[in-house]
């Protein structure tokens, strides 16, 4: 009897533990997602392949830029987010090639396309030693301006490979949502 | 054979001397099939992993020749760029010029994932840049534009590539060359000497 009812514990166990780590088995894609190199805003953030340190963001209604000799406006029913940083390889000439604005509200914004011919969007080639630059210019809600994470990676889809998360910290609002300090109009210029 | 020299089982059987002997060997078998079961599983991704990386350096002396993905290579020039005025002062170009005879055609198989290279003493690497370019008055080819110019046994190439290096890496550094059909393997020449 004793014998028996132990067996049935032990079988109910087995079960529990077999749907237990069903349950909570990773997903592939979380088994080989980018490692995260976490900072904040000012920090010099190591990845594998390249250091990064953003230096400012900028908000803005409107963006003005030159193309094939024509002057362009883009305008926004969002807002504009322009963040410039200092690149660097770490020991071998490298790539950065995706960056994405994360608000908090988890929504991602990868870089936008409409302003991916200005000077130092990405992808940017980086050579050790040889300081770089990139000029990464997001088109966002204003909902997602204050608390934004910056994530940054040498490929498109990076598995198992560091991927940059800066914090880019609080920014007041004002009372029509918009960030407090946004330019009315940025020039995406040649020098930044 | 007595009783006391037999060993009792999980069951409580007894086991022959002939099934012990078999339990040892195939206990001493996992010693062997473990590692060798890892091995043939990693095999691919060794393989694959060592493909794709320049590894091991083959050294070729200044002026000589070197046989790689069957062709003969030869550092022709090193030298720094100077007096570009985009270019800020602390970085320098640096062109290399290689002459290859080719032996066997068939490039686009033997070259493919042709990378030239710079390597410093710290071990630091530069690939070509497409920050700088210069205008060309000879033939010269790039690795990659090499692999299309349909040459023929016997023809000499001139490849040149320009880089963008640190003042500080120049007084170190050495060209390099890797193609896909001999990594690990990469050439590592000697710096020219006067």
């Amino acid at each position: 009897m004793m014998r028996r009812v132990a067996n049935i514990a032990v079988l109910l166990v087995a079960a529990f533990l077999c749907y237990g780590m069903q349950t909570t088995t990773p997903h592939y894609a979380d088994l080989t997602a980018p490692i995260p190199v976490y900072g904040k805003i000012q920090d010099t953030i190591l990845t594998r392949t390249f250091d990064i340190a953003v230096d400012k963001v900028v908000f803005a209604r409107t963006l003005k830029f030159d193309q094939f000799g024509k002057q362009n406006l883009l305008t926004s029913g969002g807002v504009w987010a322009i963040v410039t940083a200092r690149l660097d390889a770490a020991d071998r000439s490298a790539m950065v090639a995706a960056a994405t604005w994360q608000g908090p509200d988890r929504l991602n914004y990868r870089t936008s396309e409409r302003a991916s011919s200005a000077a130092g969007a990405l992808p940017i080639a980086l050579d050790p030693g040889v300081p770089g630059r990139t000029r990464l210019v997001f088109e966002i809600l204003p909902s997602q301006v204050s608390g934004a994470t910056l994530l940054v990676s040498g490929k498109l889809a990076g598995p198992l490979d560091s991927e940059a998360r800066i914090a880019l910290g609080s920014v007041a609002t004002q009372p029509n949502g918009l960030p407090e300090g946004v330019t009315e109009t940025y020039e995406l210029g040649d020098t930044f | 054979m007595s009783i006391a020299a037999q060993r009792t089982d999980e069951t409580g059987g007894q086991r022959t001397p002939a099934e012990r002997r078999w339990w040892l060997r195939s206990l001493l078998a996992l010693i062997v099939l473990i590692p060798a079961a890892l091995a043939v599983m990693s095999y691919d991704s060794v393989r694959e992993f060592l493909g794709n990386r320049d590894f091991f350096a083959k050294e070729v002396a200044w002026g000589s020749k070197a046989r790689f993905g069957g062709s003969d290579w030869q550092l022709t020039d090193l030298r720094a760029a100077l007096g570009r005025a985009d270019i800020p002062p602390e970085v320098v170009p640096v062109l290399v010029d290689l002459t290859v005879t080719v032996g066997e055609t068939d490039l686009q198989t033997l070259w493919l994932g042709c990378k030239v290279m710079l390597v410093d003493a710290a071990g630091r690497r530069w690939l070509p840049t497409a920050a700088v370019s210069f205008r060309q008055t000879d033939d010269a080819k790039t690795c990659i534009s090499a692999i299309f110019s349909s040459a023929r046994s016997g023809d000499v190439l001139k490849i040149r590539e320009t880089f963008l290096v640190p003042k500080d890496a120049t007084a170190t550094i050495r060209p390099a060359i890797g193609v896909a059909s001999e990594r690990p393997t990469f050439l590592l020449f000697e710096r020219p000497r006067d």
